[in-house]
Formats: C-alpha cells, structure tokens, sequence
C-alpha cells in the first residue's frame, strides 16, 4: 500500500511541477489574506502583536483550503478515478497519497510564506520559530488528512467546490485553536507550547486513524 | 413489529407530554430561587436539558452511522439522518436559550471564555454542513456512505474540540467559569433530571416520529412506482 500512496503523491508533484496550477495559486492567495487580516484587524497586527502571530494560522487554513478544492480534480476531468478505483490496490492508498501531496503542497507553500510573515512583523521578539515550525508541520499532517478526507467525500457532489470549505473548516476549527495556543505559549520568554503541540499530534493520529477506518467507504464504488 | 412502531411513538408522547409541563411546574413553584442568579436561573432547567439532549441525537446519529457502515441497510442511514438532524434542531435551541442565560447571569450575550458553548458552537457547525454534504450528492449508496462518514468524525470532533478549547484557555485567557462548584440542592437536582427525561422522551418522540415519516414516504414512492407499473 506504501509504494501506491507514494506512487499517488508522486504524480501529483510531477502534474504540479508541469502544470502550475496549485501552488502559484496558494501564495498568492495566502499573501493576499495575510494582507487582508493586517488591514481587517488595522491596528492591532503590528510589529511583534499576538494577532500578527494568529493571524498566520487563519492564512494557513484557508490556503489550504483553496489547494484541496483542486485535490483529485485532474483525477476526475481526465477521467482517471474510475481507472485508480479499479485497480489493484488498497482505497486507503488513494487517500494517503492525495494526503501526501497536500501535505507536500502546505510545506512549500510555508516555506515561503513564513519567512516573509515573520520579516513582516516581527524582526524582533517574536514567537519561538522553532515551535512555529513544529507546529505548522503538525497541523500540516492534520489539515492533509482531514482535507483529503472531505474532498473524497464531496468528490461526487453537484455543488463540489461551495461544499469543501464548509465541511473542512469546522473540522480544522480544533487545529486552529491548538496552532495559535502554540504560538502565543512561545513568545518571548513565555514556555508551555508542549501540550498544544501534544495536541496537534493526538489530533493527527485520531483522524488519521478514524479515516483510515472508514477510507474504504470513501470513494464511491 | 407495526405494535412496536407505534409503542415507540406512544410511550415517548405520553411521557413527554407528562414530564414537560412537571419540569415546568417544579422549576417555577417547587424549587427555591437561586441565591446568586434569581430567577434567571430557571431556565438552567430548559437549556442544559436541551443540550444534553441534542448531544445524544449527534451520539444517535453517529452510532447508526457506523452501524449503517457495518450493517449496509437503508433503515441505518435513516436513522443517522434522522439523528442529526434532531439534533441540529435542539442545537438550535441550545444556541438560542444559552445566550439568554448568558445575558442574564454573566451580562453578556456570548462568552468566548465558556468551554461548554464554544464546543457546542463548533459541533454545531460541523453538522450544519452535514446536510450541505447529504443534500448535494444524488440518492443512492454513495451517498449514504459519505452521510455515514462524516456523521462518524464528529465522534471524533466533539472530545478533541473539548480539549482544544480547555488548553487554548488556560494559556490565553485564565479560566473564568470553573465547573459548578457549589453542590446543587436536592430540588434543583430533582427538576433537572425531570426536565432532561421530559426532553428526552420529546426527543424519541420526534425521532420516531420523523422515522415513521420517513418510511411512509418511501413505501408510498414505491407503491406509486407499482401503480404505473414500472416495477413490482
């Protein structure tokens, strides 16, 4: 099942890399909602703020929002589900593979968007990078999974794209929470990002194994 | 089996419509004002009934959701809707009547630092989008699994929202509202747990109510399809 999830993941990157279609989207739209959250809260994201800090992770979510509405779209418009679905192999490789390249897609997206966020506001005493980080990546693995998860339910919808952000962004509500609690608890002098971050990681594994428990009824027959 | 259908209307109807007005009257004449709240505090007997209740309909829902999974019959994913949706309604409620306590007793209509309404609020959400999902795929299986699945993570949501919001408020903002503290009185705990048998048997009332509903629906869809004479 591992070398189908990654074979999966694996032409994803390779139809992004040809394609650009995904990631050029994403920053700019995680550029423009940094922009438009400063303004919005005009006054009290500036330099070194905790706003400035939370604001990150409502970019993030709805990023990657924007990113899974395209999750298995090339499947579908080429015709190419129904040839996945028949073959030899485990659902849930389907599954973990689109994970994988969402997971994939909100790194490189961060990669860049971090560093412009953090020379934007803070300079100077910010939140620990380090927890920032570590919590991005395991909100990362969270948001691929439950994200993917939604898309292979709305995959047969009539109303496909409206649909996606509803049922994804109450789920990522808890991740939301767990992320900005990281990183207000790295501030400065101030310790106690563990149990968020503990967090994060029991959120994962939990969806992770709640999807993998249902991932056989996922994507239609 | 068509006795026991109507026993599972039956009963809940007398009942609730015994235990409602009971509540009622005992919150109103039987028990003691309360010494902090007044009588704001009554409606403590409506509104965490409510919600306790609605968390079961979500708890019904997603029981037989997985049991649709297990199980592969039509009755199953009925059931699972019918569940969340009951319970969608009572959060409605919930969401409507803890506001007015909220104002009552707290001065505020919405406090961000109450653990119980902030989790609520998510829940709510979430199966809010439940019909969104149900209601854009055509009727048939695919559409009964990704109903089931999703009403099955909200197993999962409920404990982890729980715990998100409780590490969020001891590191942003310190814990206001503890647990109830002071014990409650035997009165107070007497109305209440009426008033939370009342609201469940409303709710088995609704739900097998909306069930046989349901049903009916369905059985007179296919007679008519008999009746022109497209299948048997």
């Amino acid at each position: 099942m591992i070398p189908a999830a990654l074979a999966i993941a694996r032409v994803k990157f390779v139809l992004e890399l040809r394609r650009r279609e995904v990631i050029f989207a994403m920053l700019l739209f995680i550029a423009a909602t940094i922009v438009i959250v400063h303004f919005a809260l005009s006054g009290d994201t500036g330099a070194g703020s905790r706003a400035a800090a939370g604001m990150l992770w409502a970019a993030v979510v709805f990023t990657a929002v924007l990113g899974l509405l395209r999750t298995f779209a090339a499947e579908q418009e080429e015709g190419a589900l129904d040839a996945l679905l028949l073959a030899p192999i485990d659902r849930a490789a389907i599954w973990i593979g689109a994970a994988l390249a969402q997971f994939g897609f909100l790194v490189v997206v961060e990669v860049v968007a971090v560093p412009v966020w953090w020379v934007l506001f803070f300079q100077a005493g910010g939140p620990s990078i380090g927890t920032v980080v570590v919590a991005l990546l395991l909100a990362n693995v969270g948001i691929a999974l439950v994200g993917t998860l939604a898309a292979a339910l709305a995959l047969g919808a009539r109303t496909r794209d409206v649909l996606l952000p509803v049922l994804v962004l109450p789920l990522v509500i808890p991740i939301v929470l767990a992320g900005v609690t990281a990183t207000y608890g790295a501030f400065g002098e101030e310790v106690g990002g563990f149990r968020p971050l503990g967090f994060l990681a029991l959120y994962d594994l939990v969806f992770a194994a709640l999807a993998w428990g249902t991932s056989e009824h996922l994507l239609g027959d | 089996m068509r006795s026991l259908g109507r026993l599972s209307t039956t009963i809940p109807l007398v009942l609730s419509t015994i235990l409602i007005p009971l509540t009622v009257a005992l919150a109103f004449w039987w028990t003691p004002e309360d010494f902090d709240q007044g009588l704001s505090q009554k409606i403590f007997y409506f509104h965490v009934p409510i919600a306790l209740t609605s968390y079961v309909a979500f708890a019904f829902g997603a029981f037989s959701a997985a049991m649709y999974l297990w199980k592969r019959t039509e009755v199953w994913d009925l059931r699972s809707y019918v569940g969340v949706h009951s319970g969608t309604i009572w959060g409605t409620l919930v969401l409507l009547t803890g506001p007015i306590w909220a104002k009552a007793s707290w001065g505020v209509w919405w406090n961000w630092g109450d653990r119980q309404i902030n989790v609520f609020l998510i829940l709510f959400l979430y199966y809010c989008a439940y019909f969104m999902l149900r209601f854009s795929l055509d009727e048939g299986e695919r559409r009964r699994s990704a109903s089931a699945v999703f009403a099955l993570l909200g197993v999962g949501l409920i404990p982890l929202s729980f715990l998100a919001v409780r590490i969020a408020q001891t590191l942003i903002h310190p814990v206001v509202f503890t647990s109830d503290g002071a014990a409650m009185p035997n009165s107070f705990l007497l109305t209440f747990v009426v008033g939370f048998a009342g609201m469940l048997s409303l709710m088995v009332l609704l739900i097998s109510t909306e069930m046989r509903g349901k049903r009916t629906a369905a059985r007179v869809l296919q007679l008519q399809r008999v009746a022109r004479g497209e299948d048997a």
